[in-house]
């Protein structure tokens, strides 16, 4: 009885604290990373999708609210800023040694971006998708970090939208070598474009797991995309969900 | 290290300033991004201790989001009332943006497929 309740008093402590939402979040994370390398980098193997279905779960099991949670978990969350200036770097890595192809890759960008917005806006409003979620998918091909910054923007959640640009991460990491294929697209260079535009963090790192010039190329992508993105979705938006 | 991440957090805090003040629209690290690249660009070369806090933080950037999709628990109900227009509307846009970018590259840079 004594030792029962001092447990409780343990349980109780530790909920209050942030301690116990880091440690959920921070395990498992780490568990998705130890099976996505096990697993040889496989994209549906996602680090990100494996700790939010573990981290779920857990707050399932134990009863605990999700906004008790986020109160200790927003320590974690604050950091996506801090990473979102980071992405200069690997920017301007990628800027080194491409100022020809600067012209073809910021068309390029323009036009693959918009292609992301109009084709999932359209298809979601045609099966009838409410409009919490067509606007959730405005910036989903946006990398994670600036789409949720460019949701709040937009009034529309930035949750939802960081649940659809990991899942289109994983799909776009997925399918993508099958488009080139089919399309007859071999130059390493645009293949790897295509993909960190379409698929940021997760494309990229699937492209340079395949050839180190589609990587750069990738995570240039991302990056100018998301830069794109944040300039230009609150201006549209508006205009799209209307 | 730490000088690099003091130099990251003071970028994202000019960027929050100015996103605050003047351009409301743009997330404030976004601008802190854009101001950090130039700078990049200006001098020239990225300084060693803000590279390996860069590296850091993109090797493992898919951490940062896993707080906030969690609370995609709150959204289950929503989501499976309309999983298959979410999910077709994720398939369709992701393969049809791929293509689109990777054509208008290929035409773009002279239809040579083994350049």
């Amino acid at each position: 009885m004594n030792k029962h309740l001092q447990i409780h008093e343990i349980w109780v402590y530790l909920s209050g604290s942030p301690l116990l939402a880091l440690i959920l979040t921070l395990s498992a994370y780490q568990i998705g990373f130890v099976v996505y390398q096990k697993t040889n980098r496989l994209p549906i193997a996602n680090p990100v999708a494996i700790a939010v279905i573990l981290v779920a779960s857990a707050l399932e099991i134990i009863g605990m609210p999700y906004d008790k949670y986020f109160q200790g978990a927003q320590f974690v969350h604050f950091l996506l800023g801090t990473a979102t200036v980071a992405l200069a770097i690997p920017i301007y890595r990628g800027f080194r040694g491409l100022r020809g192809r600067m012209i073809p890759l910021v068309i390029a960008l323009v036009c693959g971006a918009a292609t992301s917005i109009i084709s999932a806006v359209t298809v979601a409003r045609y099966m009838g998708a409410s409009d919490d979620i067509v606007g959730a998918l405005i910036a989903k091909s946006v990398t994670a970090p600036i789409a949720m910054g460019v949701a709040e923007r937009i009034h529309t959640s930035p949750t939802l939208t960081a649940v659809f640009a990991v899942i289109t991460g994983i799909m776009g990491a997925v399918v993508a070598r099958y488009v080139f294929d089919v399309l007859g697209m071999r130059v390493w260079w645009q293949r790897g474009f295509a993909i960190g535009l379409a698929a940021h963090g997760i494309g990229t790192s699937r492209a340079f797991s395949v050839h180190p010039e589609a990587g750069t190329y990738a995570s240039l992508a991302m990056g100018l995309h998301g830069i794109l993105g944040a300039v230009v979705i609150p201006l549209i938006a508006s205009y799209i969900l209307n | 290290m730490i000088s690099g991440l003091v130099q990251i957090l003071l970028w994202q805090g000019l960027g929050e300033l100015i996103s605050h003040e003047w351009l409301k629209t743009i997330p404030g690290p976004v601008i802190g991004l854009v101001l950090l690249l130039g700078f990049l660009i200006w001098r020239d070369r990225v300084p060693d201790a803000m590279g390996l806090v860069a590296d850091g933080l993109s090797q493992h950037l898919g951490l940062l989001f896993v707080p906030a999709a969690t609370g995609v628990i709150l959204f289950l109900p929503q989501l499976r009332e309309h999983a298959l227009a979410v999910f077709t509307a994720l398939v369709v846009s992701v393969i049809a943006t791929v293509a689109v970018t990777v054509m208008v590259l290929r035409i773009l840079s002279g239809n040579n497929p083994h350049e």
